[in-house]
């Protein structure tokens, strides 16, 4: 049996015979299969340890596929030789990326597409409405962090200067919080609209957004200064960042601005599936412009998910585009595990603790201190500290492109690592600790003037509401509202256009549609006019002599027919 | 919204007449054909409709305000009319008060657009007491568009 299956696999994959000396890669066919090899494994193993992370361990999914980057990676397992392919994963001496140009291009798609759904769900509108709070977290906690970095980077001799692009490159990976695992706690405890929660939410908003102008800034000079080698003029940095900051500051105010027109260019396709692609398209597009323009790649992308996140497309394209980010994610999680390089790390151990004890401190400081001057107490400060502690993606991202462009060397993307790991396993525990008890508030809030208006609906039944329910939502479809279903169990409804959110809930006989005051006459209004309509339609059915009388009909027509 | 591309000259009047609901009914859906939104062979149809509409529910809503409506097949994009009737009749008000500000609309019944949302901001923008003072003190039909544009800003 296993003999058949061998020689299956080699008349299915010929191509592995040849690779077995593992000399000449300059077979299109060879490496392809390679390519295929190697995402089978990855995807398997990536998913595998997420999964293990995220049920047993309790851990975020990130965590996992990075470890098993690790493990698999070319300098772990990956290097051991197989049977007819010879390892995996070799460790390339001739370039700084020990993976095959393949394989990268595939996780740099991944981490283009992660970046466009960050842009996506970053919700505008909350960040609006908690700026001031918001803001000074966010750009305290951003500035403590980069700061630190840059100098411990000095420090520790890993740099020479402020400006030089390792220092600025290890004050970058500090400042980007990745807010979902916060989220995904802060939801866990019902604490996600506590004012602490909102704050935290917005603050990670700020600091994705300045983050990102931080690394199109920082990009940009290593990219001018040349490979990280040689002092360059403060005249010609200061070009440089105004550039980034010019790029990105145009780029996003007239994506912001289009984002409507484009949507209704997009809507005019009728379909969602097609609208999905097409934002997509535009994400890359904007990507490889960015790259070109002297900035990153995920800048672009990040800048047009900003745009759409305005809009109500935002359900459509997300759920069309969940599919390609689950599977595409943990392959850029693993390749990132894949180039720690750990004999490059044993000489930075003490600095990489060094740097994660000051990544704890510029979050918890920088986020801390400005949230007592905002309302805070001392429990309030500690919790949106440590809320905004955990690294992720962004981190991930930047370390990546650090190491890829040559600015950082193994040992520091290894540090970089190293952070993102135990600030995101740190930070849950400390948070659900530091959650509990009293408001985090000087003043506990009062009545809250962001209050939701409910209007409720009740009818005599499930049945009933359940039909009204359908009837209210293709109301709503024909006022041209993006209607989105968000539970399939529950029944409950996301109602979108522009600026307006409505919720529509129905739970046995009540129906209910929970939308911000200045919405309410217009949900009153679609819901009487449709009621209205219903009126029609229930009279139609009394008019009909009864139901039972046509399930008779029905019935007796079946019987005939075996007549 | 842009009112300036659903309301002319044509489609607004300062002088209702008609005495009752039925009357006013009337009256609006001519505006409709003459200001050329409906075709004329349609007036009996679009009356009609606007009519079974009002015997479900009133229209006449508070402070005055009116705003008869229906779908037909009448028309391929939302039609609206505005009328002004200085002393106000019974239109079988919310608040029991006589109506004087009259925003007829007509709707593709295939095909649907965002009506109720038209609806709901124009009535949200009538709230004003200043604004709907403007339009019922207004003398001509061109000072009545003029105000109605220049308030809905």
């Amino acid at each position: 049996m296993k003999k058949t299956l061998f020689f299956l696999l080699l008349l299915i994959f010929p191509p592995l015979l040849l690779a077995s000396d593992g000399s000449t890669s300059s077979d299109m066919g060879e490496r392809m299969t390679r390519l295929i090899l190697e995402l089978a494994l990855i995807i398997i193993v990536a998913r595998g340890f997420g999964y293990f992370f995220t049920r047993v361990l309790k851990q975020p999914a990130v965590l996992g596929e990075l470890c098993a980057g690790m493990i698999i990676g070319p300098y772990a397992l990956g290097s051991l030789p197989l049977p007819f392919i010879g390892p995996l994963f070799m460790p390339h001496h001739s370039s700084i990326i020990p993976l095959s140009a393949e394989l990268y291009g595939i996780a740099t798609l991944a981490s283009i597409i992660l970046l466009f759904l960050v842009g996506l769900e970053t919700d505008v509108t909350a960040f609006l409405k908690y700026s001031v709070a918001g803001t000074f977290v966010g750009i305290g906690g951003l500035l403590f962090s980069f700061i630190f970095g840059d100098l411990l980077a000095i420090f520790f001799g890993v740099a020479d200067s402020f400006l030089d692009p390792k220092a600025l490159f290890l004050g970058a990976i500090l400042t980007a919080t990745s807010v979902g695992i916060t989220a995904r706690v802060l939801s866990d405890q019902k604490k996600l609209d506590s004012p602490e929660g909102v704050t935290i939410l917005a603050g990670a908003v700020i600091d994705d957004v300045f983050g990102i102008i931080v690394l199109a800034i920082v990009v940009g000079i290593s990219k001018a200064s040349g490979m990280g080698e040689g002092d360059i003029e403060w005249k010609s940095i200061s070009m440089i960042a105004i550039k980034a900051f010019g790029f990105w500051i145009i780029c996003t105010a007239l994506g912001l601005l289009l984002a409507r027109k484009i949507t209704k260019v997009l809507k005019w396709f009728k379909s969602t599936d097609l609208i999905a692609s097409l934002s997509l398209g535009l994400a890359l597009l904007l990507a490889g412009l960015s790259e070109l323009a002297g900035l990153a790649m995920i800048i672009g992308a990040y800048i047009v998910g900003l745009s759409l996140s305005r809009t109500d497309l935002v359900n459509e394209v997300h759920n069309h585009l969940k599919g390609i980010y689950s599977i595409l994610v943990p392959i850029f999680f693993c390749t990132m595990g894949m180039l720690v390089d750990f004999q490059a790390m044993k000489g930075v151990i003490l600095f990489g603790l060094v740097y994660t004890a000051f990544a704890f401190a510029g979050k918890i400081f920088g986020c801390g201190i400005p949230a007592l001057f905002m309302g805070f107490n001392l429990r309030g400060a500690a919790r949106i500290g440590i809320g905004m502690l955990p690294r992720g993606e962004v981190a991930l991202i930047i370390a990546g492109i650090g190491l890829s462009s040559g600015i950082v060397g193994p040992e520091i993307f290894g540090v970089a690592i190293m952070m993102t790991l135990m600030t995101t396993i740190a930070a849950p525990p400390a948070m659900m600790k530091v959650f509990k008890g009293d408001s985090g508030l000087r003043k506990p809030l009062t009545a809250e003037e962001t209050q939701l208006e409910k209007i409720t609906i009740t009818l005599p039944n499930a049945d009933i509401a359940e039909f009204v329910t359908t009837r209210l939502v293709t109301a709503f479809r024909n006022e041209e509202f993006f209607v989105h279903r968000a539970d399939s169990r529950l029944r409950l409804f996301q109602i979108r256009k522009d600026d307006i959110v409505m919720t529509l809930t129905q739970r046995g006989g009540v129906i209910t549609v929970e939308t911000k005051s200045k919405y309410e006459s217009l949900a009153r209004f679609v819901m009487a006019e449709e009621m209205l309509d219903l009126e029609g339609v229930f009279e139609a059915i009394e008019g009909i002599v009864c139901a039972r009388k046509i399930s008779a009909d029905l019935i007796s027509g079946a019987l005939n027919w075996k007549a | 919204m842009n009112l300036k591309k659903i309301f002319t000259a044509g489609s607004v009047t300062v002088d209702l007449h008609g005495g009752n609901k039925q009357e006013i009914i009337r009256e609006l859906m001519l505006l409709m054909v003459s200001s050329g939104r409906v075709r004329s062979s349609d007036l009996e149809g679009v009356i009609d409709a606007i009519v079974k509409r009002e015997l479900r529910m009133s229209t006449g809503m508070q402070d005055g305000i009116a705003i008869p409506h229906a779908k037909s097949k009448a028309v391929k994009s939302l039609a609206a009319v505005l009328g002004i009737k200085k002393n106000g009749i019974d239109f079988d008000s919310i608040d029991g008060k006589p109506s004087t500000i009259f925003i007829a609309t007509l709707s593709p019944e295939e095909n649907p657009i965002p009506h109720v949302q038209f609806l709901a901001e124009i009535s949200k923008r009538l709230r004003s007491a200043n604004f709907r003072t403007n339009l019922i003190n207004s003398n001509s039909d061109e000072e009545l568009l003029a105000n109605l544009i220049e308030g809905s800003k």
